[in-house]
């Protein structure tokens, strides 16, 4: 990845563009130094990864009217997402082929295979069905990419959540590795100060030396207590320091810029398990994000939508009844049918207010959303059923490595994982494989 | 110089005396007909207690009790990852970016507070022409609360080096900065249970003194040790199972202790889905609901543990409800001075009829007997439930003007691929049909009679088992089970040792419920139980320990 000081806003030019206070737009192009606008080979890849719960309604989520791969219209959920329909690419015939082995509830293994192919541990957690099991088994891509484009942002990966507040098997998309979850951040202000507070407040050099004595005392100490302990505990501790040594090189970081990066206003404080607040809750993290994305504060996002089996209502798109018990309700209950494909077609709005702000953002002849890979999948496949064939996956972006706009029907029974090891090679970690090998038989050719 | 922090000679004294309890009954006053022995585990080691991180509801009390800052930091740390609902697992607690950020964040502001015009409390100099010396014993004193044990030379080194490095920068900075470091550092932010004396011949180590005092203080407050245990440790007075529960017995009556049942109870019971509930037929908005709830509910659960007729029969059978303005409007009574429960209208049992659980186990505009039934089978009796196949409608039916819930519910136990869950979930959520989603007592539904009989199948206990007619036989049974009272005894093994038991654990496991069995149901002796047990006690020998005369 290059990045030229030429492209660097200092510290001090990005706060005098701050200061420009209440912004109506989030994103000003003019702001951007012209270096930024310049040609350049080589842009920033990013990768966001979206969860929703518990299967989608298929006859609204697939394109219908399909003529050709190119030539289909969009289902009733993504009609949202028609300005941005040239840079959709569905995906049909993918199933979770790790979430079908392993214990755990249905909900919980498509949960923990989604985004790791692994299977759940046999660990010591009773889920709310009496089955036991673990957590996912392995590192997630999300954080796979991480580890390798991560090091070059102030934050290595962004946990975001709405309602996402189970802190369970079922609440967790994200892994660091096995047995490792990663909790999502659920209010907007957090996310706020997670990716604009500590990275943007003014620092002096005076700050930053005594944040650097602080930490090397801090790694003294780990080590002085390491000695005493058993491999297990050292083992433990050494993960812990090594997150202090990188937060310390973060901390050190310019905060570099690329398109326009303009400082979001604080966000209201609201109240993240309210179903009052959650729409809103829900927008401002998309933006939140798509601000963290401009600022090059992080290249690797996760989102999530609530939880598999969550009592969530949505009133504001007159869905009064709870989430998980819904996606029970049979094809032939229209009503609760209808209530499902108004609240996906709610998620498929937060895709298409994302994709607004990425398009907003200039990078060489295109924009941020060009340069933006984006995964969005579920844990079961319908609620109906709760099977893991034929799972709802929508792709887009990434264009720098995959054609879109179209619809692609893989054979039945396409394992996931193949997908996930696409994502991986066009993100530019050329792995063999991903997460339980028996279920990855090569990158997906799409 | 401080003291080495494990004397020889002070470590044969708790191995002595454990091991006393170890090979010997004699300390057991014979039991009364039908009352259980308290098993004793010669064998087996215990399971083993790796490094556990703080949990916020422990940071938060540690922090407060080492600098007096009563903020909360914590509270902007993220949530735990929770096993079986409790956030104080330690396998699936590991640091990661987003908490060592937050750990950086609340250093850094916990500091700047101690400093902060409160400098002469925190970090006293009276002699101001030496603050070397002054900057000194504070870390050497800092440091031994801190990690809750007196530091090694190694561990203090880089703490008194970075005080003298900083020293021209002022004696407040200086003390900023290294309270900055200390709240970052692994012995604080760890709970470390492993530096006892290994015991050569057996697979079993007993825990030093101040081990001893760090289980105790979190075992019973969430927070780390006071004056009087960090004497005890180092006095030699804390070695012996009798010096541990003489210490359990003085601690259980501290206020620490109500925050802990506090902090116990919301995890058991779920108590966090009460944010952002939905409920139907009240003008109480959803905040302010969730606070009166939850104050209602911490009443009348602090008055089981530690009034005067509490213990486990009365959490389960106590009459009144705790209302504040409120809940008083909601149930149609008068809220008194708020010194004492009111009697609502209609019958009320225990912690089950308690209106926050009734609430919390409903859905927005109806009762929840799938819910109901469920959460007490899980919750309170430990026994599992099959998950619903997974092609079946699980949205309750519409209520119905004309029919009662019960009559809505009954394709459950009317089709055969349903009954055979069903009947064992459902039989037990009826008998909570008189309480509406929002904990309302009611006789009809619709204008036809409520009936809440129903049934505890596949309890495996003779006097659970069968037929009720009304929600005081149902309660009234759970009241009496030893599987329920077995099931508490469960469900705090789980959050005190922050594991789920595993096979090495059941003979512990079986000396808790042995012991509260034994206490007649007493709820702080519950407590005080957990310290006696050998998983409180001992740890398990390293690969490396056995066999070898040191550590």
């Amino acid at each position: 990845m290059t990045r030229g000081p030429n492209r660097r806003f200092s510290r001090r030019t990005w706060l005098r563009a701050a200061t420009g206070a209440a912004l109506a737009l989030p994103f000003l192009p003019s702001l951007a130094p012209r270096s930024v606008r310049a040609d350049e080979r080589s842009f920033p890849k990013r990768l966001v990864l979206m969860y929703t719960p518990n299967g989608v309604i298929h006859e609204a989520w697939w394109p219908g009217n399909v003529i050709s791969e190119r030539e289909f219209s969009l289902g009733p959920i993504h009609e949202p997402l028609q300005n941005h329909k040239s840079r959709l690419l569905f995906l049909s015939g993918l199933d979770l082929a790790s979430a079908e082995a392993g214990p755990g509830g249905p909900h919980q293994r498509g949960i923990g295979s989604l985004f790791t192919n692994t299977s759940l541990g046999t660990g010591e957690f009773m889920d709310g069905c009496g089955q036991t099991a673990g957590w996912a088994n392995g590192i997630s891509v999300d954080q796979r990419v991480a580890s390798v484009i991560g090091s070059e942002t102030p934050v290595s990966s962004l946990q975001l959540g709405v309602r996402a507040t189970e802190n369970d098997v079922q609440g967790r998309i994200a892994y660091a590795g096995p047995g490792q979850p990663l909790p999502p951040l659920n209010s907007p202000r957090d996310t706020y100060n997670r990716v604009f507070n500590r990275f943007f407040a003014p620092s002096s050099s005076d700050l930053l030396a005594e944040q650097r004595s602080v930490l090397d005392a801090v790694n003294q100490e780990f080590a002085a207590l390491s000695g005493q302990l058993s491999a297990a505990d050292r083992q433990t501790l050494e993960a812990h320091q090594t997150l202090v040594r990188d937060l310390e090189r973060r901390l050190a970081l310019n905060t570099p810029t690329v398109g326009g990066c303009v400082l979001p206003e604080i966000p209201d404080a609201l109240d993240e398990d309210s179903e009052t607040d959650m729409a809103r809750i829900g927008e401002l993290q998309v933006d939140l994000l798509a601000s963290a994305f401009a600022c090059d504060v992080t290249r690797v996002a996760t989102f999530q939508v609530s939880t598999a089996l969550n009592h969530i209502r949505y009133p504001w798109v007159e869905s009064l009844e709870e989430g998980h018990a819904l996606s029970h309700a049979g094809e032939s209950n229209t009503e609760a049918t209808e209530q499902l494909i108004r609240r996906a077609r709610w998620h498929a709005s937060l895709v298409a207010r994302l994709f607004d702000r990425l398009a907003l953002m200039p990078e060489g002849e295109g924009s941020v959303l060009d340069n933006t890979l984006f995964v969005w999948g579920n844990e079961v496949s319908m609620g109906t059923t709760h099977s893991h064939v034929n799972m709802p996956f929508l792709m887009a972006g990434g264009s720098w490595a995959f054609e879109t706009g179209r619809y692609l029907q893989y054979a039945d029974g396409t394992a996931h994982a193949n997908l996930l090891l696409a994502v991986l090679h066009a993100m530019g970690v050329p792995d063999e494989t991903f997460g339980i090998p028996d279920f990855c038989s090569g990158p997906l050719s799409i | 110089m401080a003291p080495p922090p494990f004397s020889r000679s002070l470590l044969a004294l708790p191995l002595l005396a454990l091991g006393q309890l170890a090979c010997s009954k004699k300390d057991d006053p014979k039991p009364a007909p039908g009352v259980e022995q308290v098993p004793i585990c010669t064998e087996a080691a215990p399971a083993p207690a790796p490094l556990r991180l703080l949990t916020r509801f422990q940071y938060d009390n540690a922090v407060r009790d080492l600098l007096g800052d009563a903020t909360n930091p914590a509270a902007g740390f993220p949530p735990e990852n929770e096993v079986d609902g409790y956030r104080t697992n330690a396998a699936a607690n590991a640091a990661h970016p987003l908490l060592v950020e937050r750990y950086l964040n609340a250093a850094d502001a916990v500091a700047a507070r101690a400093v902060k015009g409160r400098l002469t409390e925190v970090a006293p100099c009276t002699d101001t022409t030496a603050p070397a010396e002054c900057g000194h014993a504070f870390v050497r004193s800092f440091a031994a609360r801190a990690f809750r044990r007196p530091p090694t030379e190694k561990e203090l080194t880089p703490l008194l080096g970075l005080f003298d490095a900083t020293s021209s920068r002022g004696y407040e900075k200086s003390i900023e900065l290294v309270i900055r470091t200390v709240l970052q550092s692994p012995q604080f932010l760890y709970r470390v249970d492993t530096l006892g004396s290994p015991a050569p011949e057996t697979g079993k180590v007993a825990l030093g003194g101040y081990e001893l005092a760090s289980r105790l203080s979190f075992s019973l407050w969430g927070s780390m040790p006071d004056t009087e245990l960090f004497d005890a440790a180092a006095g030699g007075r804390l070695a012996t199972p009798e010096d541990v529960e003489r210490e359990a017995r003085r601690m259980i009556d501290d206020p620490r202790a109500a925050n802990l049942v506090r902090d116990f109870s919301e995890q058991w019971l779920g108590l966090s889905r009460l944010a952002g509930l939905g409920r139907e037929g009240t003008p109480i908005a959803s905040k302010q609901l969730e606070t009166s709830l939850r104050d209602s509910l911490d009443r009348f659960i602090q008055a089981a543990y530690f009034g005067p007729d509490g213990g486990f029969q009365a959490l389960f059978s106590a009459k009144g409800v705790w209302v504040d303005t409120h809940l008083a409007g909601l149930y149609g009574v008068d809220a008194g001075d708020g010194s004492a429960p009111v009697t609502l209208p209609g019958a009320r049992f225990g912690l089950l009829t308690q209106p926050a659980l009734m609430t919390l186990l409903a859905h927005p505009n109806q009762t929840a007997p799938v819910l109901r039934g469920v959460f007490v089978r899980e919750r309170i009796l430990c026994l599992p439930v099959n998950p619903p196949p997974p092609n079946v409608n699980t949205i309750p039916p519409d209520p119905d003007s004309r029919a009662t819930t019960r009559e809505r519910f009954k394709q459950h136990t009317a089709d055969p691929g349903c009954s055979g869950c069903h009947a064992k979930i459902d039989g037990i959520g009826f008998g909570f049909e008189r309480y509406d989603q929002l904990g309302r007592y009611r006789t009809e539904e619709n204008g036809i009679a409520v009936d809440e009989s129903g049934a505890i199948l596949g309890s495996g206990e003779t006097g659970l088992e069968g037929g009720f007619t009304t929600s005081a036989e149902l309660l009234a049974r759970i009241a009496n089970s030893r599987r329920a009272r077995d099931c508490l005894a469960t469900n705090w093994y789980r959050y005190t040792f922050g594991r789920v038991e595993l096979r090495e654990d059941e003979c512990s496991l079986g000396q808790l419920k042995a012991r509260f069995a034994r206490s007649n149901g007493d709820l702080k002796e519950l407590i005080v139980a957990l310290t006696q047990t050998d998983s409180f006690l001992y740890r398990p020998a390293r690969p490396a320990e056995t066999g070898m005369g040191s550590p």
